[in-house]
């Protein structure tokens, strides 16, 4: 498992303990709407505002819509941000 | 003064009304950070007040210049965390019946008083969603809810304020971040000084509280309205005009 993948995996898990989802467990291929982690617009907002304080950047913020933990990875290690090394 | 210090952003606090609410805020024991265009004698002087180094910021930034906006709120940020409560006061009215009114003089009163305080309080509220918590008050005026001739287009950003209000409190209420408005009435500050002597008399006779309102006036409302036991009280415009409105 990369840096990336850890401190996403953590900021997600973070997110659905607060949400009272911490049952759920987190992949690089769980969704992160619908049957995979159900998370609504306010949750999403809130990943969002999490990875950005994190790394200066999110997915979200930059106008995607990743379908899947992965996909939040994938933004990060595909130099699409300008992520601190 | 408060048990912990929050940290509170008044926006267009180096004179009027907003000069008052950072007063407050200090008094308090708060730290806060303001912003306006250019640095006021009063801006210096808490600046320049050793008691409050750790507790004051004051950085020259239009707001309704987007960039400006978002590294006020990045420096603030950078220096102290996160953003605990969050006052919409920076605005601007110019007065003129709207068949005069050009479109230069809507746009800027549009921009400041509506587009810049949304722009600005989505950064903020993204701070106070990654702590699940916050207070936010927009200074709104009892010119959006009745009216006022030669204030049209101020008291429509007004008006949206405060549907601004309803709606961000619906979204976040359940993150205890509460979103209130004060539909402020008329202030001996330097945003009557549009109205002329007569149209003040007027305005004084007609107010069951008989005198203008001070900033202080305005100040106590916000202290109430961002008291951390105050988490029931949210979505509210509360109009404080010493009863012309009533």
């Amino acid at each position: 498992m990369t840096d990336f993948q850890g401190s996403i995996l953590s900021i997600v898990t973070t997110l659905l303990e607060r949400s009272d989802k911490g049952d759920l467990t987190v992949a690089l291929d769980t969704a992160i709407h619908g049957d995979g982690l159900g998370l609504d617009s306010l949750e999403t907002a809130e990943l969002s505002a999490m990875l950005e304080d994190e790394f200066g950047t999110d997915p979200f913020g930059a106008g995607l819509m990743p379908e899947t933990v992965g996909e939040i990875v994938d933004f990060y290690t595909e130099g699409e941000a300008s992520v601190p090394a | 003064m408060s048990t912990q210090p929050r940290t509170v952003v008044i926006t267009g606090g180096s004179k009027g009304l907003g000069a008052g609410i950072v007063q407050s805020f200090l008094d308090s024991g708060d730290r806060v950070a303001t912003c306006s265009r250019s640095a006021t004698p009063l801006t210096k002087e808490w600046e320049s007040d050793p008691a409050l180094a750790d507790r004051f910021l004051f950085i020259e930034a239009d707001i309704s210049d987007r960039e400006q906006s978002t590294a006020f709120v990045k420096a603030v940020i950078d220096r102290w965390g996160a953003v605990d409560v969050l006052v919409n006061n920076a605005g601007v009215a110019r007065d003129g019946i709207l068949a005069l009114f050009s479109d230069e003089d809507s746009d800027t009163v549009i921009d400041l008083n509506l587009k810049a305080t949304i722009h600005l309080t989505r950064q903020v509220v993204r701070s106070m969603l990654t702590k699940r918590s916050g207070r936010i008050v927009n200074i709104s005026s009892i010119t959006g809810l009745t009216g006022y001739r030669g204030l049209t287009v101020y008291g429509a950003t007004k008006a949206a304020l405060d549907g601004f209000t309803r709606g961000l409190a619906r979204e976040v209420g359940s993150r205890k971040i509460t979103v209130n408005s004060i539909a402020s009435g008329y202030l001996k500050t330097e945003m009557s000084h549009g109205l002329d002597g007569g149209q003040l008399d007027q305005i004084v006779r007609r107010t069951p509280a008989g005198r203008l309102g001070e900033p202080d006036d305005i100040a106590r409302a916000v202290q109430f309205l961002v008291d951390d036991r105050n988490d029931w009280l949210t979505g509210q415009v509360l109009v404080i005009d010493g009863g012309l409105t009533c």
